[in-house]
């Protein structure tokens, strides 16, 4: 890796701290390249050396959150702080909200499909002692297929229910790790 | 060597040898890796936490050749930091050389 390939790799993943503060952490590294090569070892000895900027940046990053929460509770902080709380609210609420509505809506519709087609005959049923004078055979036909067909999605949405469910919590995992402190990457 | 152990050391070697005398983070590096095993890089992150933590402050001096350097002094924070550390290591060199001493000998 020559010098400017490992000041770009480790400006990239600074890239969440302030420019100044980014700006004095590449100083140093800069700082480091000059008087190594005065001593005429090469970019690409002085880099390996150094190891690889990811780590680096690892290292920086984590004193600096530490250092946040830490020693500084000030009024403006504080407020930053609680409006990211209302911005991950939102965020949540799109992102969580949303989908958590419409898998509601697929698991009701499909049960009380499933329910009023099993519930068909004894609907017709109902209907025949009510009204006797409406009573017709096909009724009763019709109605016991519903039946059929009403068990069938009963058992198919028993499966959906289970496999949905699972998914959802599954995105709702994937969701906690997005918003604490964003996605793990190298 | 195990890396969270090292870390807690190199706290240590920085400490030491800013005690008697400033110096460059270069130099620093230079002085720890001649001795020790290191990823020179995270020198830095390390001197910046211990600079932030008021035991070093830091100045810029013009070199003889190239551009100034950053050079790290002791602060008298640093200073007793440094001091309990040291007991603090020899206490633990002390107690694990022991170990090694009577499970050397004993056959």
């Amino acid at each position: 890796m020559t010098k400017e390939q490992f000041l770009k790799q480790l400006d990239s993943a600074l890239s969440r701290l302030s420019t100044v503060e980014r700006q004095d952490i590449l100083q140093d590294y800069i700082e480091h390249f000059d008087i190594g090569l005065e001593e005429g070892k090469t970019e690409v000895q002085i880099a390996a050396s150094l190891g690889s900027p990811n780590q680096i940046a690892k290292e920086l990053l984590a004193s600096y959150h530490l250092e946040k929460v830490e020693t500084t509770a000030s009024a403006g902080n504080i407020f930053r702080a609680v409006w990211a709380a209302i911005g991950l609210g939102f965020f949540n609420l799109v992102i969580v909200l949303g989908p958590f509505v419409a898998l509601l809506g697929v698991f009701v519709a499909g049960w009380a499909t499933g329910a009023a087609f099993i519930c068909s005959p004894l609907l017709v049923l109902v209907n025949a002692v009510i009204n006797p004078d409406t009573f017709l055979l096909f009724d009763v036909f019709i109605s016991m297929a519903l039946c059929g067909i009403g068990l069938f999605i009963a058992i198919g949405m028993y499966f959906a229910t289970k496999a949905l469910t699972r998914g959802f919590v599954r995105y709702l995992k994937f969701n906690v790790t997005l918003v604490k402190g964003g996605l793990k990457r190298d | 060597m195990n890396v969270q152990f090292k870390k807690g050391v190199l706290e240590l070697c920085v400490l030491v040898l800013l005690d008697k005398q400033d110096r460059y983070g270069y130099e620093l590096v230079q002085k720890i890796s001649d001795q020790i095993e290191i990823s020179e890089g995270s020198v830095y992150p390390l001197l910046r936490r211990l600079t932030n933590e008021e035991y070093f402050t830091t100045y810029l001096k013009e070199s003889s050749e190239g551009p100034p350097r950053k050079y790290y002094k002791l602060t008298i924070k640093g200073r007793t930091y440094l001091h309990e550390l040291i007991k603090e290591w020899q206490e633990f060199a002390n107690g694990v050389n022991q170990l090694i001493k009577e499970g050397v000998n004993v056959d």
